[in-house]
């Protein structure tokens, strides 16, 4: 029972750290932490929803557009929203900007697919693999092995690509940045793209294992949220730690105390954290600038 | 000094103060009429401004003029819901009482939540405040017997000195009295010395700290207040629907409360109660197409913070300069 738990855990707790790697890597570029992110997630899952069953194309092709599409989407709400706010808008507003543009793409998923909920067939029919008694299902794999792939890839592009580089200085000083040629507002609407395609990479993973709903946002965002401060805000690694970890936690609370918990483990992780050590696992502490 | 200064003041011209007084008088006998133009169903979207006036307002004090991303609206507004509702529904209390007994408790929990404030800044409190609304929700959920799940609690009809007030305008008159008298309360406290300090502390904590005035202290005054706002319009609110249910208090409430608030113009109470008038009305416009109420919202929210950044309020006092409120720098 306890090597099952962790198991599902991992599994459970890989997408939770796909989405909180999504909102870390926007959040190191740009400073925003965007409230909106659960959208890109839900906007993701049904985006391949309609290719499937509207558009009719086959799996991988729809997946292909739908994080193409969702890339553009990113780039867009950079170029249309948050680039108009201009460089001196304070904290309070970016965020504001996260929070409307969550419930516009709410409301129009809603409009569309009303309050029901769409059950999306399984893509990998694979029989789940059982090793010593665990059962492991293919889509599990895939989740956790598209996570791992894609941090490698942003550790890889943060420390050692010229353009990882770039986006850095950007967030660390966006007016040196630009004073030393750095295009800023590329290097932002860049990140916004990539940010808005991998929330949408992690909606078409899980989509298959959960039910497609207009809120279904809502629920993943909070559990990143608790990843992000587990790990630590802003930290790469963390957030994928802290995301298995809340997986893990939570199928444990879940099996061996009550399931009930699960619904709110996250609310107390987050709760315990910033009240305890605010900078999380990894985090460093922030200094005031006067 | 203060004092002195406002006596001045009004001495110096009289003809504006009477002026005021005269727009004041006429603004509470047109609302005190109100009644005889509406029937049953806009009486009830009017009561509905009012409650979400109010909650608009103490929302305001922490998110516009204090300046704390703070989300627990909807959960101080759930929680005096849920007070109001068991008090008078196990206690069999009256509402007065029991409406007092909201005012206690989303006092108490908005020092819950302000002491954390002390500590946390910006996204983090945004983060705390939020989960803090959601674990409410869960309690209501879970709550078993005492809270009757998602099927919700009967509100039982207000009295208030014997009189029972069981239609919508019976109840606009409870309603009025109780709102106009905290938003007023709550504009003195904001024109004193603690409102001065709660701008003060938005503009800059750390001159505050070093010129004497205490952020921390200011900071819990005003999370006590709103919160105690707030749990007064949500004990309204429960008289106003006659029942309440966990789905009443969830993020979309915190939406229409956050939309209020930024469209009516942030750090304006005059704004809030335009914001109310403006997104009350609409929903019940808007109600037969699930969505497009957020849509719309949303749309108005991008609006104002690309173009309004003080909404309605502001784009008044740009027309009428007398509208012009001090406590915000342009």
């Amino acid at each position: 029972m306890l090597f099952q738990l962790v198991l599902s855990g991992i599994a459970q707790g890989s997408i939770y750290a796909l989405v909180a790697l999504g909102m870390t890597i926007l959040f190191r570029a740009t400073t925003i932490v965007n409230f909106g992110h659960g959208e890109f997630f839900m906007l993701g899952a049904f985006l391949v929803y309609v290719l499937l069953h509207v558009v009719g194309l086959p799996f991988l092709p729809a997946a292909l557009l739908a994080i193409v599409l969702m890339f553009l989407l990113g780039m867009g709400l950079e170029r249309g929203l948050f680039r108009p706010m201009g460089e001196s808008a304070p904290h309070i507003s970016l965020a504001m900007m996260t929070v409307a543009f969550s419930f516009l793409f709410r409301g129009i998923a809603r409009l569309f697919w009303g309050r029901e909920v769409y059950p999306m067939p399984s893509v990998f029919s694979y029989p789940p693999i059982e090793v010593a008694g665990l059962i492991v299902t293919s889509q599990d794999l895939i989740i956790a092995g598209t996570t791992l792939l894609l941090v490698l890839l942003f550790f890889v592009f943060f420390r050692y690509t010229r353009l990882g580089r770039l986006a850095q200085a950007t967030s660390q000083t966006a007016r040196g940045a630009s004073l030393v040629g750095i295009n800023v507002p590329l290097v932002h609407g860049g990140m916004w793209g990539t940010a808005a395609a991998i929330g949408a990479i992690a909606g078409i993973l899980v989509a298959p294992i959960t039910l497609l709903y207009p809120d279904m946002g809502g629920q993943i965002l909070i559990r990143s949220f608790a990843a992000m401060t587990l790990g630590g805000f802003g930290h790469l690694g963390g957030a994928v730690v802290g995301g298995l970890l809340m997986g893990v936690m939570e199928q444990l609370a879940g099996g061996y105390i009550s399931t009930a918990l699960i619904d709110i483990f996250a609310f107390l992780v987050i709760i315990v954290v910033l009240l305890v050590k605010p900078s999380g696992l990894f985090g460093r502490r922030e200094a005031a600038h006067v | 000094m203060s004092e002195l200064t406002e006596v001045t003041r009004q001495q110096a011209r009289p003809g504006v103060r009477l002026q005021r007084c005269a727009v004041a008088a006429l603004l509470a006998l047109a609302l005190l009429l109100v009644p005889l133009v509406t029937n049953d169903y806009t009486q009830y979207v009017v009561n509905s401004i009012l409650v979400y006036a109010l909650a608009a307002v103490g929302f305001n004090v922490v998110l516009g003029y204090l300046g704390q991303l703070a989300f627990a609206n909807a959960a101080f507004f759930g929680i005096g819901a849920y007070t109001v509702a068991l008090l008078m529904h196990y206690a069999a209390l009256p509402f007065p009482l029991a409406l007092g007994g909201s005012a206690v408790t989303g006092a108490l929990v908005g020092l819950v939540v302000g002491l954390p404030a002390l500590r946390l800044k910006g996204y983090y409190l945004a983060i705390v405040t939020l989960v803090f609304g959601e674990l409410m929700r869960w309690a209501y959920v879970h709550g078993g017997d005492i809270t009757k799940g998602s099927g919700g609690l009967p509100v039982p009809e207000a009295a208030m000195f014997g009189v029972v007030a069981d239609t919508d305008k019976a109840k606009y008159y409870v309603i009025l009295a109780v709102v106009a008298a905290v938003i007023w309360s709550t504009n003195r406290i904001l024109r004193s010395r603690v409102g001065r300090a709660f701008v003060a502390i938005r503009e800059n904590e750390l001159a505050c700290a070093s010129l004497g005035i205490s952020p921390g202290r200011y900071k819990v005054i005003a999370f006590v207040w709103s919160g105690l706002v707030v749990a007064v319009a949500g004990g309204l609110f429960a008289i106003l629907l006659g029942r309440i249910s966990p789905e009443s208090f969830n993020l979309h409430q915190l939406l229409l409360h956050f939309a209020i608030v930024m469209i009516g113009g942030i750090g304006s109470l005059v704004g809030s109660i335009m914001g109310a008038v403006l997104l009350t009305a609409a929903p019940e416009i808007l109600r037969n197409f699930p969505g497009l109420e957020e849509i719309i919202f949303s749309l108005l929210l991008i609006a104002v913070l690309l173009f309004l950044p003080r909404g309605l309020a502001g784009l008044a006092a740009r027309l009428v300069p007398a509208l012009k409120e001090r406590l915000y720098r342009e």
